[in-house]
């Protein structure tokens, strides 16, 4: 994906909100303080999706949304499985290394997480183009990372070619990767709007 | 000692191999199906690695015919003919065809993964290829490797542990 310097800050703004409202409130939903460090934006082919993660056989946790409205598409947070116990931990206010399995508690404390930040993505998304756009309930799967990641690049193969990836880190321990990938048309409506801001 | 070779076969590819130590491998299987082909004497063996059922979803855009079920199968079995094989004597495995993500009310686009299944078995008997072994369906993820000499299929998976096709 080709964007102009313009639309890329632009881009960059909307993330740099959704992650500061998403650290907002998750620092209020636990009794610690919660930082999102640094998000670090690309566009990868969905073929080469796989391959931040380890690649295809990689065993990930992931938290996944769909996503209607003006955009169509999916919201896929992506952790290696240590990560996404420390992160339970971290949002259940447990000390490091509590979380051994992830059991129901630490499912649904990650799918709050996918609530949290997918919809601080929507609003950002909302506030600077005016596109409205929400996420479905989130599902927890724990597999590899081919598998997870082939049902939605099948459901977009026939339009959307590219994600956009944002990197980051919880509390700069924690690594994570968020992917936003809208169909062909969702992009370029997105790409759009993100011209017409001012 | 005899190094084993192992060669990924990627999204929509197709891929041959026959000798000792070789292995074909499918990574991460979700809603796609791996399918392997195999002549037993002449020890030849033929992956592909399908991701969508049928070639007119391609709408003119060029593609590799390993994508699609029914393009797939064609192209395995001329590869897998062409490097020896007897057509007669091949027989056919597969696996995959999961439904990774059930979402309430969700698209059911999504379940991509039963109709290549269905479409995998449609081509295989349309070839006149007999399906001798599947593991297909499910909400979990597979890895397929074929040990090209023994002919010998193994999926793995992530908790569910491995069983031999």
């Amino acid at each position: 994906m080709e964007l102009q310097s313009s639309q890329w800050h632009h881009l960059e703004e909307i993330v740099a909100q959704a992650f500061a409202d998403s650290a907002r409130s998750l620092s209020q939903m636990t009794t610690g303080e919660i930082a999102l460090h640094q998000p670090d934006l690309s566009f990868l082919p969905l073929n080469e999706l796989p391959g931040i993660a380890g690649g295809p056989a990689s065993v990930v946790v992931a938290v996944y949304l769909a996503v209607e409205g003006d955009i169509h598409g999916h919201v896929v947070l992506l952790f290696q499985p240590e990560n996404a116990r420390g992160l339970v931990d971290l949002l259940l206010g447990h000390p490091v290394g509590t979380c051994q399995a992830l059991d129901e508690m630490a499912t649904s404390a990650l799918a709050e997480l996918g609530n949290v930040c997918s919809s601080a993505f929507m609003t950002a998304i909302a506030d600077r183009t005016g596109l409205e756009v929400k996420p479905s309930p989130p599902v927890v799967v724990v597999d590899m990372a081919g598998a997870i990641l082939q049902a939605v690049a099948v459901d977009l193969y026939q339009s959307g070619e590219e994600a956009l990836v944002v990197a980051t880190s919880f509390n700069g321990a924690l690594p994570g990767h968020l992917l936003l990938m809208p169909d062909t048309v969702s992009m370029a409506r997105l790409v759009a709007a993100l011209e017409a801001i001012r | 000692m005899i190094g084993v070779e192992t060669e990924a076969v990627g999204l929509g590819e197709v891929k041959v191999a026959s000798g000792p130590g070789r292995v074909l491998v499918c990574y991460g299987l979700g809603s796609c199906v791996g399918l392997a082909l195999y002549d037993s004497v002449a020890r030849v063996g033929a992956m592909v690695h399908v991701v969508l059922p049928d070639s007119s979803m391609a709408r003119g855009r060029d593609a590799p015919p390993g994508k699609y079920a029914d393009t797939g199968v064609e192209a395995a079995l001329a590869a897998i003919v062409k490097a020896g094989a007897s057509r007669s004597r091949l027989t056919a495995r597969a696996a995959g065809g999961a439904r990774m993500l059930s979402l309430a009310g969700s698209n059911p686009k999504l379940d991509i993964g039963a109709r290549n299944a269905e479409a995998v078995r449609a081509a295989l008997a349309r070839h006149g290829i007999s399906l001798v072994a599947e593991d297909m369906g499910g909400t979990y993820g597979r890895t397929l490797q074929l040990f090209v000499d023994s002919g010998r299929l193994l999926v793995s998976t992530v908790g569910r542990g491995e069983r031999e096709l």
